[in-house]
């Protein structure tokens, strides 16, 4: 997800092309070539000017209604005719196709799924396999220490840094509440005890050493930390060959 | 024919670099990108030349080498056309006006995942299951525009 905005000018853009499984998109003001992974223009009136990451989550869309408050919140609506396109499958589809490159050597197969972070010039594959369900996930790239949580659904990720007050911070999950639900955080008032929700009435639990307790936004419920969040780290979702191709140097997470 | 072979060649270049699930090289990516920017010009001019050439022959030719002019003036404008389309667009469907719904209106299954942002005071979700599809969709959120890509 990218800003559109580039020397101070509003682009739109439509799909030209694809390039090593991404795509290539081009902008109606320029005609200029952009690449999809990295948000570069590679050709054109622009090639060189680099689009601003726009942060944005990937969570379960029960997770995400749960977690709104005061926000005007809307969905994409399915577009009209379209309904056979959206295939649920589309995954499993495009792994029987072959791929265009392949990177062995490091662990990992070619279509591994894995997050993919940069920090201070260095690049990390995160193997989904290794870190979903994993709460919490400690690491640390080019000094910065992270960590990466699981909601309750076992399915959204999210990544922090673990520094807070000018400490790294280390985190623990709170097992007295886990594994229990909590009345108080009904998602809609829908979903009565008893019912496979995917764990909607629970809510991430992580203490640290100072006495606070973190949710799954990052943010302090409890402890001296009260109201203060901490930085979310954007990460890419990615295959490893394409993540590999695009970060030549990446390391590979491994515990 | 020399010409037609080069007309079509100017389309099929391209089309033959870019293609799906192979990898293109660096320097692959921009002949292919030079190929297509000199593509629209050159294939006129291509179909203005065998049109020429095909006029001041047809009353000598015979009846094969006048379905061959056929063909030739029929394979240039093909190509003319083509190097004009983005045929990607064809095969992906762009979402031309994206609509939204209220969450509670949503007949998104809870377990679906979605793209979300949040800027100021507005919040958006976009189904992967559908963005898988369209790819791209230019958006606006809380004025900010933004451009969701999958």
């Amino acid at each position: 997800m990218w800003k559109r905005t580039a020397q101070g000018r509003e682009l739109h853009f439509y799909l030209a092309g694809i390039n090593n499984q991404n795509f290539l998109m081009r902008d109606r003001e320029t005609g200029s070539w952009w690449q999809q992974i990295t948000g570069r223009a590679i050709s054109g009136k622009l090639a060189g000017t680099s689009l601003e990451s726009m942060p944005n989550d990937e969570l379960t869309f029960g997770l995400w209604k749960a977690e709104l408050s005061q926000e005007h919140a809307l969905v994409l609506a399915p577009v009209a005719g379209h309904d056979k396109d959206y295939d649920k499958g589309w995954e499993a589809e495009t792994e029987k196709y072959p791929v265009p490159l392949s990177f062995p050597g490091q662990g990992l197969k070619d279509r591994d799924v894995i997050l993919g972070v940069q920090l201070g010039g260095q690049a990390r594959a995160f193997p989904v396999t290794k870190v979903r369900g994993q709460t919490p996930v400690e690491d640390k790239i080019s000094g910065v220490p992270l960590v990466i949580v699981t909601a309750p659904d076992g399915v959204s990720m999210r990544m922090f840094r673990s520094r807070w007050n000018g400490s790294d911070i280390e985190l623990y999950r709170d097992t007295e509440t886990d594994g229990q639900s909590t009345d108080e955080h009904k998602a809609d008032g829908q979903s009565p005890a008893g019912q496979n929700t995917g764990g909607q009435s629970k809510d991430l639990r992580l203490l640290d050493s100072l006495g606070n307790t973190w949710n799954f936004s990052g943010c302090a419920t409890s402890g001296p930390a009260t109201g203060q969040c901490l930085e979310k780290i954007n990460y890419v979702k990615d295959y490893w060959f394409d993540w590999k191709n695009y970060n030549p140097k990446t390391t590979v997470y491994s515990h | 024919m020399v010409l037609t072979i080069f007309s079509l060649g100017l389309f099929l270049i391209p089309a033959f670099i870019i293609r799906p699930f192979t990898h293109q090289s660096a320097i692959g990516l921009r002949i292919a990108l030079f190929v297509k920017w000199i593509a629209p010009t050159l294939t006129l001019l291509a179909l203005l030349g065998v049109l020429a050439i095909a006029w001041s022959l047809w009353q000598r030719s015979s009846w094969l080498l006048r379905s061959g002019i056929i063909t030739s003036l029929l394979l240039c404008l093909a190509s003319t056309v083509m190097v004009q389309q983005n045929y990607f667009e064809w095969m992906f469907n762009p979402i031309k006006a994206a609509g939204f719904v209220a969450p509670g209106d949503s007949h998104l299954d809870d377990k679906e995942m979605v793209m979300t942002v949040k800027i100021g005071p507005e919040a958006r979700a976009y189904p992967i299951v559908q963005m898988a599809y369209h790819h791209i969709l230019n958006d606006t959120v809380a004025g900010e525009p933004i451009v969701v890509t999958y």
